[in-house]
């Protein structure tokens, strides 16, 4: 797919929106954090960066499993790096283990002898944030829940809005029979309560995470339409649509290359706050159980489990902190790209 | 006079077709049977007076033991003040008697005979006689007192009344019963009711709501606040205070028990005092909160008891319906790969214990010799590799055929969650991926009623005897809507069901329960998980209780300080001297020994 090339006037709208520092540094801190989160396992892994073992180097925290015995030890499972880091010190001879900062996964229960869960954050034992009710590091269950979180809430977005935005440009593009009939089905289809939908599907089915996108995006792509079809009607009736349809152009020609560039706006003004719609939606589903299944790492759970056990504070404040963290800076991006794509300022009426 | 009436009773016309009870004449060839040789279990030091204070979270809606809000847990103290006709001895589980001195099984195996305690005699004064049983089953049919459940049950379970005089009556049943079960189904919780005191019309619900039943039991209700406060007497010459099996027992004069809506409040009473006692079962409690200065300075005590009664049954069950699980290696292979002991150790505190086999606690019906199969990774691989699962994928999972070996746990209770994450980490170990249904618990027990899952995480609750017949028999598998969670259909097994259902012989019964549950081991498609054989307390030194301090059914005492039928205590007292004691020292900071016991005189295997 080819990108329209930039105009200047979204050029302009682009420059004003790093002006907006607020905006702009949660937007930089937002994306590094995204892009931190898909190479996880770099940070926070129960795998080793690097292992040399009598004089072979491996990478083990990408790929298969490497089972104990291909570092000489006594079992057919997963390498447990720490032991073997362990190991290798007390032998001396020269092989060691490279482990991330924090060396646990989001899956593992650490359940030494004699201590229960949860237990409280400790830098010697690298549990930053503590673990939670089942021995699982806190702080591995919140970046990799962040990293679920986050992607869902793309893909949600995106469908919801390819849903969405067709739709809705179609309503407006048409408009007459078309728009009627879709208008009254939207109305309907809205009034569906959908909290209780997923409650019911979920508890006949596990949802899966591409089930519960679809799910999700079967009630949930109605929001664009109506925003989609305004901006339609506005830029039909323009000078330039007219001209290209007396020139002959056809109407998917209109729409795309026309149409939609110019209400790229409206639709930039939205992504930041659907985001947002989207996270907190999983984990709000997933706090009351309806959302990914278990043991998927996930805000939510944590939330749940966190407020269950009040008297192990770490676990509800982490999330806590986090979610107001992350919610803020998206709402930053939000309102920086909403000002800086204010029609107001670029438009002029000839 | 009662005679009289009950002559004029008996003449009537419409008494004499009444489908509850009928006139009749004793068998010649009766054999009376009492029981007066098995030990005593209170304890003859026990000292009569004093207070317990107790609480409820909340009042009872209704003083009735029947109809409309009365199934709440305020009941248990109601009909444990109706003495039952017999009661199963708490430690040996034989009948002893109650109300009834005597009592005889009829040949036809569906009756049972009683002689009424020719001194029992209801707290209104009256004495018990024959008829108030028979009106007992009467107004359990009753559409008056609103509980259609206990109207079908009587009316299914129940056949008549046998009014032979005064004092000798007897219950005959639609069905036939071993001995055990007559007892079991037709004395147990049957109690006579006072004609003088319900009229079963239809303002019975409301008339008797908040009136004080007259009952034969230890204790009666001798002050209501309503919404506060709810406070038992006890009864100064009470008919039976001297009998074998209750002398010593229901020593406290009083029994108060205040409503305190929350447990955590409830605790800071009993740690100020105002609480005699407070149940510590849980392990956040015990561990935890159980700490502190009364504790250290031996003020109040802390007890463990462990008891023997039937266990309820939980476990893993594999469908057997399910290709995977055909395989008995594969089902061993899963057996093995199960770290149960971590999960116990773990985030069940090493409080739980492993659950050995399917039917624990059922005495000599209960095979001692089967043991849970424990995680161990080289037996898993032993028989997964034998049923062509021995190599591994990238990801460490076995495969065999391109599929991998992988098998859905169906649960229903989201605090199961770190159990069972747990057992998925652990059994990654053995190359076997568990992947996790959780289902809100009325969804996850229909997919097992369905027999849609792969593994059922669930559990049974504890009954008087095993349910081998729903929960594995072979005419309830491969079928849906029924308990057989595995799938078990073993002709073998099916064989010995039937035979258990149908003998009478409590020796022979044992026996074959007892290769029951070899034989459901042998097929291995049912993993037990855990057991809490035990209650925890917290008392106040000044409560005093029998060596041991319990029996082998005893309930936790704090929580049921009077417990129904057979089960039923009231074995603990008060030392008045003690607790004067003990104010004066925790004035003048005077410290005891601190004081744990950890019982387990009735503990199993």
């Amino acid at each position: 797919m080819i990108l329209p090339r930039l105009d200047p006037l979204t050029k302009k709208k682009f420059a004003r929106f790093a002006r907006i520092r607020r905006g702009w540094w949660s937007a930089v801190i937002l994306t590094a954090a995204i892009v931190m989160s898909f190479f996880a396992e770099l940070f926070v892994s129960n795998r080793a960066l690097v292992v040399r073992h009598e004089g072979r180097w491996s990478f083990p925290a990408y790929g298969a499993i490497r089972p104990g015995t291909e570092f000489g030890q006594d079992y057919q499972y997963e390498t447990n790096y720490r032991r073997l880091k362990k190991t290798f010190e007390e032998a001396g001879r020269g092989d060691f283990v490279l482990l991330p900062p924090v060396p646990y996964n989001a899956y593992e229960n650490d359940l030494p002898e004699g201590v229960y869960p949860p237990t409280a954050p400790d830098f010697s034992s690298r549990h930053f944030l503590g673990t939670d009710t089942s021995g699982r590091d806190v702080l591995a269950r919140l970046i990799y829940g962040f990293r679920t979180a986050i992607i869902f809430s793309l893909l949600l977005l995106l469908c919801n809005y390819v849903v969405g935005i067709s739709i809705g440009c179609a309503m407006g593009y048409y408009g007459g029979a078309f728009d009627m009939f879709f208008q009254r089905l939207i109305e309907i289809w809205s009034n569906v309560p959908f909290l209780y939908v997923i409650i019911i599907v979920a508890s006949i089915m596990v949802p899966n995470f591409f089930s519960l996108i679809f799910i999700m995006m079967f009630f949930g792509w109605m929001g664009m339409t109506w925003y989609m079809r305004t901006a339609t009607y506005k830029q039909k009736i323009r000078e330039y649509v007219q001209a290209a349809r007396a020139a002959g152009a056809h109407d998917s020609y209109i729409i795309f290359r026309h149409i939609l560039p110019n209400t790229i706006s409206v639709i930039v003004t939205f992504i930041p706050f659907s985001v947002s719609g989207g996270i907190v939606a999983l984990t709000s589903l997933d706090y009351l159980g309806f959302g990914l299944p278990p043991p998927t790492p996930s805000w939510g759970e944590l939330l749940r489990q966190g407020t269950n056990r009040l008297d192990s504070i770490w676990m509800a404040a982490s999330v806590v902190a986090s979610m107001i963290a992350l919610l803020t800076m998206v709402t930053f991006v939000g309102e920086a790209v909403r000002e800086a794509f204010d029609p107001r300022r670029h438009t002029v009426y000839e | 006079m009662r005679t009289l009436m009950l002559a004029l009773l008996l003449a009537s016309p419409a008494a004499a077709q009444s489908p509850h009870w009928e006139k009749a004449t004793l068998p010649a060839d009766i054999k009376w049977q009492t029981n007066d040789t098995d030990a005593v279990f209170a304890d003859p030091k026990a000292k009569k007076g004093g207070t317990l204070n107790t609480f409820e979270v909340s009042f009872p809606l209704t003083l009735r033991t029947i109809g409309p809000d009365s199934n709440g847990s305020f009941r248990t103290y109601l009909n444990a003040n109706h003495t039952e006709l017999t009661y199963f001895h708490p430690n040996t589980r034989r009948v002893i008697p109650g109300l009834a001195t005597h009592w005889a099984y009829g040949a036809d195996q569906k009756t049972i005979y009683f002689k009424i305690h020719p001194k029992a005699v209801w707290s209104d004064g009256q004495p018990v006689v024959s008829m108030d049983y028979a009106f007992g089953l009467e107004m359990m049919r009753s559409k008056a007192i609103v509980a259609p459940w206990y109207n079908e049950h009587y009316e299914k379970k129940f056949d008549k009344i046998l009014v032979f005089d005064d004092k000798t009556f007897a219950i005959r049943s639609r069905d036939r019963h071993n001995h055990f079960d007559l007892h079991y189904v037709l004395a147990e919780g049957f109690h006579p009711r006072s004609s003088r005191f319900h009229k079963l019309d239809e303002n019975w619900v409301r008339d008797v709501n908040w009136k004080i039943e007259p009952n034969t039991g230890p204790y009666q209700i001798s002050r209501l606040d309503k919404g506060k406060e709810i406070v038992f007497e006890r009864k100064k010459d009470w008919w039976a205070a001297d009998l074998k099996y209750f002398k010593n027992r229901y020593n406290v004069d009083r029994i108060v028990a205040t409503v305190i809506r929350d447990q955590n409040i409830a605790f800071e009473h009993f740690k100020k005092g105002q609480l005699d006692g407070f149940t510590l079962t849980i392990p956040q409690y015990w561990h935890d909160k159980a700490k502190g200065d009364i504790f250290d300075k031996g003020y109040v005590h802390k007890l463990w008891f462990y008891e023997g009664r039937p266990k309820p049954e939980f476990g893993m069950w594999m469908n057997m319906d399910v290709p995977l699980f055909k395989d008995r290696d594969v089902r061993l292979g899963f057996q093995h790969a199960m770290n149960v002991e971590k999960v116990l150790s773990t985030v069940l505190r090493g409080d739980y214990e492993r659950l050995n086999s399917s039917s624990e606690g059922y005495g000599k019906g209960t095979n001692r010799d089967i043991k849970a199969r424990p995680f161990d990774l080289k037996k898993a691989d032993e028989h997964l590799t034998k049923a062509g699962w021995g190599k591994r994928g990238p990801d460490g999972i076995r495969v065999k055929d391109g599929r991998r070996l992988s098998a859905r746990v169906t649960y229903g209770n989201a605090s199961h969650n770190e159990r069972v994450v747990v057992l998925k980490e652990e059994a990654k170990k053995a190359g076997i991926e568990l992947t996790l249904q959780l289902l809100d618990s009325a969804a996850s027990f229909k997919t097992m009623l369905e027999k849609n899952h792969e593994i059922a995480y669930s559990g049974w609750g504890a009954q008087q005897q095993p349910e081998y017949w729903g929960q594995y028999h072979g005419v309830n598998a491969h079928k849906p809507q029924t308990n057989n969670f595995s799938n078990t259909d073993d002709p073998e097994l099916n064989k010995d069901i039937d035979a258990w259902r149908a003998e009478f012989d409590e020796d022979k019964k044992n026996e074959l329960a007892r290769r029951i549950q070899k034989r459901i081991w042998d097929i291995a498609a049912f993993i037990p998980t855990y057991k809490t054989p035990y209650w925890r307390i917290g008392y106040w030194r000044w409560v005093k209780w029998p060596t041991p301090p319990g029996t082998r059914t005893s309930d936790d005492p704090i929580a049921y300080f009077l417990k129904e039928s057979s089960a039923w205590d009231g074995l603990y007292w008060i030392d008045e001297d003690a607790k004067k004691e003990t104010l004066a020292a925790m004035k003048s900071g005077k410290t005891f020994p601190a004081v744990t016991v950890v019982d387990k005189t009735y503990r199993e295997n």
